[in-house]
C-alpha cells in the first residue's frame, strides 16, 4: 500500500463530512485573527479533537465490517467456481457427483451429495435468497467483491486524512500552549527587573 | 488573591513553580492511538517555528507508524497461515486416504488426494509470496520513519520524541 505524500494543502477545507484543520504558521498571527484568548481557542481545539475521535470510532467500525465481508464473498467464489468446475469436467473422477460435509450445528456436520446443476441460490441478506445461474452468481459475487473491496480503499484513505488531521491540531495545541507559557515567562522576566 | 511571583497558573488550576533556571512545559498528546508520544516541550525559552512542510512530515511519519503497526498483525497472520499450510501438507504425506475433505468455503469436499495435494502446493505458493510482500513493505516503511526521523530530530532536537512507549 502506497502512503501517498499528504494530498492536504493548508486549504483543503474539508473531505466527505470531515472538516479539516487548517494550518497555523504563525501562532500570533492566528489569535489576532480569530479574535480569541488562548483557553478559548485551546477549549475550541479540544473540541475539534473530541469530533475527530467520534468520526474516527465510526470508520473503524466500518472498515471492521468490510475487513469481515470480503473473506466472505472470496469463500462464496471459491464455491461457485468449484460448481462451475464440476459441470464443466471432462475426467471420470470429477464427473462424479460431488459429497460435501457441511456443517448443521456446531462439531455435527451432515453428509450431501450435490448433483450437477446450473443453478445456486444466493443469500442476499434481509432474509432474501435469490437462484442464479453459475455464471449470474459468478459475476453478482465479482462485482460485490469489487465493490467492498473499493469502498475499503476509499475508507482507508478517510483515515489517512481524518488521522492527519489529528496530526495537525494536536501539534496546533501544543504551539499555542507553549506560545501562551512563553508569553508568561517574558512577562514575568519584565517585572521582575521592576519590583 | 493573584498569582504570586514565580507561580504560572495552568488550565487544569494546578500551579508551576518557576524556578530562575528553567520552566518546562510539556505537553504530551498520542501521535497515533498507539504508543507514539510526540512531545513537544519547551526549552529554555526559545521557539522553534513549525512550518507547513514539518507539519507534512510529522503528518506522514504517523501514517507510516500507524502502516508499520498494521503489516506487524497482517505479518503475524501471514505467518500462521504459512504454518497451518505446512501442517497440512505433513499431515498429507503422512495420511494413505485417497479422498480427503478439503474446506472450500464453509463446506468440506470430497476431493481426491491427488487434487488436494496440488491444491496445497499452489496454496503454499501464494501463501509465501503475501509473507514475502509484507516483509518487503514493512522493511520500506521503516527506512522511510528512520529518514523522517534523522530530519525531524535534526530540526526540533529535544523538543520532539518520537520514540514508541
Amino acid at each position: 500500500m502506497e502512503i501517498s505524500p499528504s494530498a492536504s494543502t493548508a486549504g483543503v477545507t474539508e473531505r466527505r463530512g470531515i472538516p479539516g484543520a487548517s494550518f497555523v504558521e504563525d501562532v500570533e498571527t492566528y489569535l489576532k485573527q480569530s479574535g480569541l484568548d488562548v483557553n478559548s481557542s485551546l477549549g475550541f481545539l479540544q473540541e475539534r479533537l473530541q469530533q475527530y475521535r467520534v468520526v474516527e470510532m465510526k470508520l473503524l467500525a466500518q472498515q471492521r465490517d468490510l475487513q469481515a465481508k470480503i473473506p466472505d464473498i472470496e469463500k462464496c467464489l471459491d464455491v461457485v467456481a468449484m460448481l462451475e468446475a464440476k459441470k464443466t469436467a471432462g475426467e471420470v473422477c470429477l464427473k462424479k457427483a460431488l459429497i460435501t460435509d457441511f456443517e448443521v450445528a456446531e462439531g455435527i456436520y451432515s453428509r450431501s451429495k450435490v448433483e450437477d446443476n446450473d443453478s445456486v441460490c444466493l443469500w442476499l441478506g434481509a432474509n432474501v435468497m435469490l437462484e442464479y445461474s453459475l455464471e449470474e452468481a459468478k459475476s453478482l459475487l465479482d462485482k460485490n467483491l469489487e465493490n467492498a473491496k473499493a469502498s475499503l480503499e476509499v475508507l482507508v484513505g478517510d483515515l489517512q486524512f481524518l488521522r492527519d488531521q489529528v496530526t495537525i491540531t494536536q501539534v496546533t495545541v501544543a504551539r499555542v500552549y507553549n506560545w501562551d507559557v512563553h508569553q508568561r515567562r517574558t512577562k514575568q522576566a519584565v517585572k521582575e527587573p521592576e519590583s | 488573591m493573584g498569582p504570586r511571583r514565580n507561580e504560572i497558573n495552568t488550565l487544569d488550576n494546578t500551579t508551576l513553580r518557576s524556578s530562575p533556571l528553567f520552566i518546562s512545559s510539556p505537553v504530551e498528546f498520542l501521535l497515533s492511538p498507539r504508543r507514539i508520544v510526540l512531545k513537544m516541550q519547551q526549552g529554555e525559552g526559545s521557539e522553534t517555528q513549525v512550518t507547513w512542510e514539518d507539519q507534512q512530515n510529522i503528518n506522514k511519519f504517523g501514517r507510516l507508524n500507524n502502516r508499520y503497526h498494521e503489516l506487524e498483525e497482517e505479518i503475524k497472520v501471514a505467518k500462521e497461515a504459512n504454518e497451518n499450510l505446512e501442517d497440512a501438507s505433513n499431515e498429507l504425506i503422512l495420511s494413505d486416504e485417497d479422498v480427503l475433505r478439503f474446506q472450500i468455503g464453509e463446506v468440506f469436499a470430497h476431493v481426491p488426494s491427488e487434487e488436494v495435494e496440488s491444491r496445497l502446493e499452489k496454496m503454499k505458493e501464494d501463501a509465501a509470496k503475501e509473507l514475502q510482500r509484507l516483509e518487503e513493505e514493512k522493511e520500506s516503511v521503516l527506512a522511510q520513519m528512520a529518514e523522517l526521523k534523522k530530519i525531524l530530530y535534526g530540526k526540533f532536537k529535544d523538543s520532539i520524541n518520537l520514540e514508541e512507549d
